[in-house]
């Protein structure tokens, strides 16, 4: 390393630290920099511990935890958002998560009335209203109906919402971590409906909750008959009670507080109930006092997850790779372009692993770091052909005070020592 | 508005609780009234202080000193001149708190009923270790056979003793859900099985409706029953103001209600019932499913119209405390922004047609890139800041 990037990095370091966002390997990472030779490391002449003795039996972690060295990787809750904690919110970890499978127990929460813990024995959904026959179903019964598996991004329509009136939240997590993206096991919604023979005037089902919010969505027909399922199990396993155990609805790149979960209701009819989620909240207000109604899909998006301010270079100038998601309710994501210069020019990012319709789509793009300052952005397109808008386009048409459906692309500032804000740009 | 109904339903209160009393100080009675504080405070096991204070030891605690609590100056003085909370000062600041400590921040109405002070005085007892019953003779005004306050520490767990509380049949609450008519469900056979699968069983018509409680625009799912703004007022002030405020102004960042009539053009916009909610019936469906929060389903139809009624009293849409909102006429209210209501076309905005299927990829902006806003909020940990820090925009 040579001597010229030694101070700027430690004073890095030590904002790092005070913001409580390392393990102890930014100390290692930032000695090891470039190729000079070294003193002898420790870590390879030393016996270790965890090479001499040994480690846990297989009686000793019935269910599985992470190491103990990713503690920081949880989910955050940023107390003043709301005025109470059992109707509020908390954060996926974007920024030190990979791939586009979301570990189950760091899906953010979003609960209204609290995570509600129900006995599958005693949990029930009931299909009423403009149906042939009003049925009641138990979870055996579910599980017998077909099942389907299938990867969907569940998004919040709050999302980035914070940043409607400028940058606000230093961190990847808390700017866009109210996403996650699992492999569902379920059945689908249309033929739970079928079943109780849906009559012809019924164009909307009431999804309701069994939870103290009791929380409802009315869902359109058309999107009920054509690809929501009722899941009961989460990349294979059960659901996690606060995503809904036992059952939750998903609801394929709309709008994540229809996704009702604790799922115990269905009810065909033939206009929609306004319910509280669907007009004094979840609807976007615009700067001429107007409000949109119902704005159900999710729109194109991405963002940068590492480098991001929660995950700033560790490594100094050279090879470095740009991470970071891209979603879209309207399908598949087709192209991802990233810049450093704040938009002046852009270069197309590489998408990685599984393209799937309505879900998290991985990409990268590997650069040559020459450790001057960046401004970095992240541009999704989808298979409709819409491209993320800036932050600026968005206030333009629709005001600052719209809440919901912040997809505006999202600006990094890395500085000369890796450190990476959240900051507008002009 | 007149206060003379509060006083007359009290007694009424009182004299009922009386003849249906189950025990004096029965904890896990006492879990239950619980509820109606658990939207502010914590107890047992971990609990933090939130909106109030954490609640573990709290008998035999000197009032304003739960360690990390900001205090209202009033409770710190009350607790300087020696007011330690044992049975007998908590009995009395919980029936009229603002009666008891003038200033409190704690916006509770209180208890009126002798039975709920007994029971959450005996609930709040086995959460401390200095237990109730030495520190202070129980109240015994109207209970003759004044139990010896034995606190039941093991009961908090388990608590509903299968109640029979099928009767309003309220599956919204998980905890009671054992002992719901789901159990008389299994036994009945499948006979109206759907045409595909066969699977799945009819549903009474009395399970339907104790689920079925949704109200729509046009009316479609109002119960009968009926009540007027001056008795909303008084339920409010006992079962919403501690969070909505006393006007519906809210407190901390609970949800407005009231006012802002004519600011959702403005900068900051207050989106309450009277200013933003384009129909009456979700004021209705949502507080009867989900209101009070932390205690939903507790209230009778005939409240929920009442309430109803008073919060369009507190928004001016009705401005006789006398009005009464019934099923018959509650269509006949129209909310004053619900022409503002538009479908989405976000699809159609200019920013989409720009740019579609085709943006810049090279020399796309004049100049360096410049820095015009960083972070509000620099150090998001999970550790750092007071109440102090409010965002520009928050989460609703």
């Amino acid at each position: 390393m040579d001597g010229s990037g030694d101070q700027p990095l430690s004073i890095a370091r030590r904002r790092f630290l005070r913001a409580g966002l390392t393990g102890g390997a930014a100390l290692a990472g930032s000695l090891a920099a470039g190729r000079a030779a070294a003193a002898d490391d420790p870590a390879i002449t030393e016996i270790q511990d965890w090479n001499r003795y040994s480690g846990d039996g297989v009686d000793a972690h019935p269910y599985g935890m992470p190491s103990k060295f990713e503690a920081e990787v949880i989910r955050r809750n940023v107390p003043w958002l709301t005025a109470d904690p059992i109707s509020s919110v908390n954060f996926t970890p974007l920024h030190a998560l990979d791939g586009i499978i979301t570990p189950n127990g760091l899906c953010f929460e979003r609960h209204h009335g609290g995570a509600a813990v129900i006995d599958p024995a005693e949990h029930r959904l009931m299909v009423n209203g403009l149906v042939d026959k009003p049925l009641v179903f138990t979870m055996d019964d579910l599980k017998r109906f077909p099942r389907h598996n299938k990867i969907y991004f569940l998004e919040c329509a709050a999302n980035t919402g914070m940043e409607w009136r400028g940058s606000q939240l230093n961190g990847c997590q808390f700017t866009h971590g109210m996403v996650h993206c699992v492999m569902y096991t379920g059945v689908l919604l249309k033929d739970i409906l079928n079943e109780a023979g849906i009559k012809p005037a019924g164009k909307w089902v009431l999804a309701e909750g069994a939870d103290a919010a009791a929380m409802t969505r009315s869902i359109p027909m058309e999107k009920a008959l054509d690809d929501c399922m009722v899941a009961f199990a989460m990349n294979g396993e059960a659901l996690r009670v606060e995503q809904g155990y036992p059952i939750r609805l998903v609801v394929p790149g709309f709008e994540g507080n229809m996704w009702v979960k604790w799922l115990r209701r269905l009810e065909v009819g033939d206009e929609p109930w306004e319910q509280r989620e669907e007009t004094s909240k979840y609807t976007d207000l615009l700067a001429n006092g107007k409000a949109r109604h119902f704005t159900w899909t999710m729109e194109v998006k991405s963002v940068i997850t590492s480098p991001s301010p929660q995950a700033p270079i560790k490594h100094g100038k050279g090879p470095l790779v740009l991470a970071g998601l891209a979603w879209s309710g309207n399908g598949t994501i087709t192209r991802v372009d990233v810049t450093t210069d704040g938009g002046r020019n852009w270069k197309t990012a590489r998408i990685d692993g599984p393209s799937l319709p309505f879900a998290l789509h991985r990409f990268y793009y590997e650069m040559d770091w020459d450790g001057s300052e960046m401004f970095l952005q992240s541009r999704a397109m989808d298979e409709k052909g819409y491209v993320q808008p800036t932050k600026q386009a968005l206030r333009a048409v629709r005001g600052s005070n719209s809440i919901y459906h912040n997809n505006g692309i999202q600006t990094w500032y890395v500085n000369k020592d890796g450190a990476a804000e959240n900051v507008e740009i002009s | 508005m007149s206060r003379f109904p509060e006083v007359a339903l009290a007694g009424a209160l009182i004299a009922f609780g009386f003849a249906t009393a189950a025990q004096a100080g029965d904890a896990a009675a006492g879990e239950k009234v619980f509820n109606r504080c658990k939207a502010c405070h914590a107890v047992g096991e971990g609990a933090k202080n939130r909106v109030g204070p954490e609640l573990n030891d709290l008998i035999g605690r000197t009032a304003g000193t739960a360690e990390g609590y900001k205090y209202s100056p009033a409770m710190q003085k009350a607790g300087d001149g020696g007011l330690v909370w044992n049975a007998e000062t908590l009995a009395t600041y919980l029936a009229n708190p603002r009666a008891m400590v003038k200033g409190t921040k704690m916006a509770f109405a209180g208890l009126k009923d002798q039975d709920d002070l007994d029971n959450i005085i005996a609930y709040l007892e086995t959460f401390s270790k200095a237990g109730g019953s030495d520190t202070a003779p129980q109240p015994d005004e109207n209970k003759s056979e004044a139990v010896p306050a034995e606190p039941a520490p093991a009961e908090t767990g388990q608590a509903e003793p299968a109640a029979p509380q099928a009767a309003q049949a309220e599956p919204t609450k998980p905890a009671e859900q054992a002992t719901q008519p789901a159990a008389e469900a299994t036994a009945r056979d499948g006979d109206g099985a759907g045409e595909h699968f066969h699977i799945g069983r009819a549903a009474t018509a009395a399970e339907v409706a104790a689920w079925d409680i949704d109200v729509r625009p046009d009316g479609v799912g109002l119960p009968e029953g009926h009540g007027t703004a001056a008795q909303g007022e008084k339920i409010f002030d006992e079962n919403c103001a501690s969070c909505h405020g006393d006007f519906g102004e809210a407190v901390d960042r609970w949800p407005v209600l009231a006012g802002g009539q004519g600011t959702l053009k403005d900068d900051r916009p207050v989106k309450t019932v009277g200013s933003y909610w384009p129909y009456l019936s979700t004021v209705y469906d949502y507080i009867r499913r989900a209101m009070p929060f932390g205690n939903a389903r507790s209230l009778s139809d005939d409240d929920v119209y009442a309430l109803t009624a008073y919060v369009l009293y507190l928004n001016d849409i009705v401005t006789d405390e006398d009005f009464e909102l019934s099923k018959a006429n509650f269509t006949s209210i129209k909310m004053p922004n619900q022409a503002n209501f538009i479908a989405d076309d976000r699809f159609q905005e200019p920013e989409y047609a720009a740019n579609r299927g085709n943006p810049c990829m090279k020399d796309c902006a004049e100049g360096k890139a410049k820095i015009t806003m960083h972070a509000e909020v620099l150090d998001v940990t999970p550790q750092d800041e007071g109440d102090d820090k409010k965002p520009s925009s928050g989460i609703e």
